[in-house]
């Protein structure tokens, strides 16, 4: 087991080396100058000038590269916007985002695992009808737009809570809730897809033939497998989560890590972005191993390996 | 018995109108603030929370006159060469250092010498800055200068406490994080992507003011969220909400509107480089195909005016020309006479940066096509817009026709016409100091009423020069002359006393909350 998570782990540097290159070079192709837009209209071609030296990015693409990964190993990066240290520009947004990716996952792991078990137990019934068009609408209306729809109901006509902002827990609780909501839609499919076909297992007929009350089977020898893949799910929108979700971090006036980089992306702050993405696509790395080790706990066939 | 009832009448007035001390006003912006070292200030969002921090020697008011800040009064001497400030006595910077001469001079030199980025205001200007004595401090410039007291306003010239500067000087970061001036509120606190607060300055050196205790400007993105909050009272001003609610504010009574004219002006540059372009009928034609009256009317819901000068008419020295009436008849008979009578254009446009930027390619759009030009709309985004418009290689100047605003940080005549419109100043010159005429214009005429303005301080001569500057650039159209922005800027009923500049400034100096 230690062996496998130190392997782990250790693969996680030419993941986050891979992830560098990449993102260093799009942020290069894309056309924009990051001196020319950070000096504003209006500047002299003199002060335009003096941002380009500053930064280096009068230099070749190699070089600037090369200095940018020993910024990275040295803790020596500062954002060519604020000129502020990036690692303490990014965190503290970084750690807003977990607060709301974690609230979410579990709200929609509580709503989602409910309506996915609920309706496939109660296959056809009016309970599985109602949690199917639930998760459907909840897929495919944007989340921008029930954020908005949340707002002018309880902040704007209700006055119940507050319409955006970080604050204390009620300012939580509204995009939380959006966010929960569009991600519990796709974790209930899941869980009802993946609870139907272990009903359906030979094993599960066997038991049932048994006569065993229909509670304890669906504790006992259904859900422990149909979990599996509903863990992954799980895992995967939470790894997205924690990237930032943009659109409900605009929508609320969050101060997230997703709307970070992407203004980080329209004003050509390199440094900016490129720090970001290595941090999400690292958490990414992190979060896909804390599901494996959740697997290995939940089916021991997993543990060897 | 009438004295008696208008002094009751006078008395409750201001009963009514006197300003109550107290509260916290929150204050909504769209993006977060980049840096508080006023020698780094890039942006609009950045100059209004550093207002409130800082002061300059002197300030532009809400008619764009200049008057006196920290600096009382002063004198030109030199016909125009050196500038002699009489410096206001008992200021305190916020951490307790002396407002006087040598802190004025320290500015000048850590700008200089610490080559922060805005330096390129004042490096061609000045020559040195002297102490006369400890409330007296000289700049001598190299040539007069018509637009150095409004360069001095803007937000590079805010004075910065000297002691901040021994501590903080060597690391922009953490000037930018200590900002420390003599201005009504002083810094507490800066949550990157989130908030930035200020307190109350209690000994500030305006008798009275401030009347709040505290702001607190807090970064939400988006237009509609902004909007929302201020209608659920969880904010108390937000500034330029989509057009398309404004109906909706206006009628909504826990909330006042309020819409200033600014110095921005919307237009589109024509490359006058190429045919068809090059032909001034061809311009001329578009300027009279496009209704403007229509799109402030329709697009814009009142949020913008239609222009007829390259300068805005809040900016200082503008004079208006007549512009080009909407008259379809008459541009579909100057493109006859040019001989291009089925023409096709292409326009590149930004898509957000302005206000419907995009929405008044379109409409323009739809206007051309009734006298006969079909007109290719691209949307870019603004990243790589600007760096293509505003590129020094030639191979980026196939564009035709680009949607662009410009906002004269000065608010003065100057700051406009030298970029835009002098020759030396094209793509092409090598030597441009402001390269921003990319449309290719040059007319020698024009360039020598600009390089008149630049050192004219009389002001009636300056005036005169600059409404020629303004008539032949209009004749000659290398810009289809579209609209003057407005600011809007929604606030929740209570709030009264906030100042709004043409210079897209807010001030809440004055403001107070009625509650």
């Amino acid at each position: 087991m230690l062996r496998f998570i130190v392997r782990r782990l250790l693969l996680l540097i030419p993941v986050v080396i891979g992830v560098s290159i990449v993102s260093f070079s799009i942020m290069h192709m894309i056309p924009g100058d990051p001196a020319r837009i950070i000096a504003g209209e209006g500047a002299t071609a003199e002060d335009i000038m003096s941002i380009r030296i500053k930064y280096g990015l009068d230099r070749p693409l190699i070089e600037q590269y090369f200095r940018f990964m020993k910024g990275v190993l040295t803790n020596d990066l500062r954002s060519i916007r604020t000129e502020r240290p990036i690692l303490s520009e990014i965190l503290p947004r970084f750690a807003n985002t977990a607060q709301l990716a974690f609230v979410s996952i579990i709200i929609s792991s509580v709503i989602g695992v409910t309506l996915g078990i609920v309706s496939a137990v109660k296959r056809n019934s009016w309970v599985d009808t109602f949690s199917m068009v639930f998760s459907l609408v909840g897929v495919s209306m944007p989340i921008f737009w029930l954020g908005i729809l949340l707002i002018i109901l309880f902040a704007v006509t209700l006055r119940w809570l507050p319409s955006g902002g970080k604050g204390g827990v009620e300012h939580l609780i509204l995009p939380a809730i959006t966010l929960g909501l569009a991600t519990s839609a796709i974790i209930a499919r899941m869980t009802r897809a993946s609870v139907l076909e272990v009903l359906n297992q030979d094993y599960v007929r066997t038991v049932v033939a048994f006569g065993l009350p229909k509670r304890k089977i669906i504790y006992k020898y259904v859900l422990r497998n149909a979990l599996i893949p509903v863990v992954t799910v799980i895992g995967l929108q939470f790894g997205y989560l924690l990237g930032g979700a943009v659109l409900t971090e605009s929508v609320f006036g969050w101060p997230g890590l997703g709307r970070f980089v992407v203004d980080s992306i329209f004003s050509r702050d390199y440094i900016a972005v490129q720090v970001g993405i290595m941090l999400i696509a690292t958490t990414f790395v992190l979060v896909n191993l804390a599901v494996d080790l959740v697997y290995a706990f939940i089916d021991p066939r997993l543990r060897r390996g | 018995m009438r004295r008696f009832v208008a002094l009751f009448l006078a008395l409750l007035c201001v009963v009514g109108l006197s300003a109550k001390y107290g509260g916290t006003l929150r204050f909504l912006i769209g993006v977060d603030v980049t840096t508080l070292l006023p020698g780094n200030i890039p942006d609009s969002i950045s100059t209004i929370v550093g207002m409130h921090i800082f002061e300059g020697l002197v300030d532009i008011d809400e008619n764009l006159k200049i008057i006196p800040a920290l600096a009382e009064r002063w004198e030109i001497l030199d016909g125009g060469t050196a500038y002699v400030f009489h410096l206001r006595k008992n200021v305190k910077f916020h951490d307790g250092a002396d407002f006087n001469a040598y802190a004025v001079k320290k500015n000048f030199d850590y700008l200089f010498s610490a080559n922060l980025r805005n330096v390129g205001v004042y490096k061609s200007i000045i020559k040195e800055v002297q102490v006369i004595d400890d409330y007296t401090v000289k700049f001598v410039l190299f040539r007069p200068n018509s637009s150095f007291l409004y360069r001095l306003a803007q937000s590079t010239g805010w004075i910065v406490s000297p002691q901040a500067i021994d501590k903080f000087g060597n690391d922009p970061a953490a000037m930018s994080k200590n900002p420390v001036g003599t201005g009504p509120f002083m810094f507490k606190e800066w949550k990157a992507g989130e908030s930035v607060e200020l307190v109350k300055n209690p000994n500030y050196w305006r008798e009275g003011l401030p009347y709040l205790d505290r702001i607190i400007f807090r970064v939400v993105a988006e237009d509609v969220s902004r909007v929302n909050q201020v209608r659920a009272g969880d904010a108390d001003l937000m500034y330029n909400p989509p057009p398309a609610l404004f109906a909706a504010l206006e009628q909504d009574k826990s909330l006042q509107v309020k819409v200033i004219p600014t110095v921005r002006t919307i237009f589109i540059g024509l490359n006058t480089s190429k045919p068809p372009l090059n032909d001034v009928r061809v311009r001329q034609a578009l300027n009279y195909a496009v209704d403007k009256e229509k799109l402030c009317r329709v697009l814009m819901r009142g949020l913008a005016k239609p222009s007829d000068s390259p300068l805005s008419s809040m900016t200082y020295g503008y004079s208006p020309t007549g512009g080009y009436p909407y008259n379809p008849d008459k541009a579909k008979q100057l493109l006859k006479e040019a001989g291009y009578e089925n023409l096709k254009l292409e326009l590149i446009t930004p898509k957000g940066r302005y206000l419907n930027d995009y929405e008044t390619a379109v409409a323009i759009q739809g206007m051309l096509k009734e006298v006969g030009v079909t007109l290719d709309v691209k949307p870019m985004e603004w990243g790589a817009y600007v760096s293509k418009i505003l590129s020094r290689k030639p191979e980026d100047w196939d564009y035709q026709m680009f949607l662009l605003g410009w906002a004269p940080g000065t608010a003065e005549v100057h700051q406009v016409l030298f970029p835009l419109f002098h020759s030396s100043n094209r793509m092409d010159s090598p030597n441009a100091t402001m390269p921003y005429n990319n449309y290719f214009y040059s007319n020698p005429k024009v360039d020598e009423l600009i390089e008149k303005i630049a050192v004219e301080i009389n002001e009636k001569k300056l005036l005169e020069y600059s409404a020629e500057a303004q008539k032949l650039i209009v004749q000659d159209a290398p810009w289809i002359f579209l609209y003057e922005m407005n600011i809007a800027a929604v606030m929740r009923k209570e709030v009264q006393g906030v100042k709004i500049y043409p210079t897209e400034r807010v001030s809440l100096a004055e403001a107070w909350i009625d509650r």
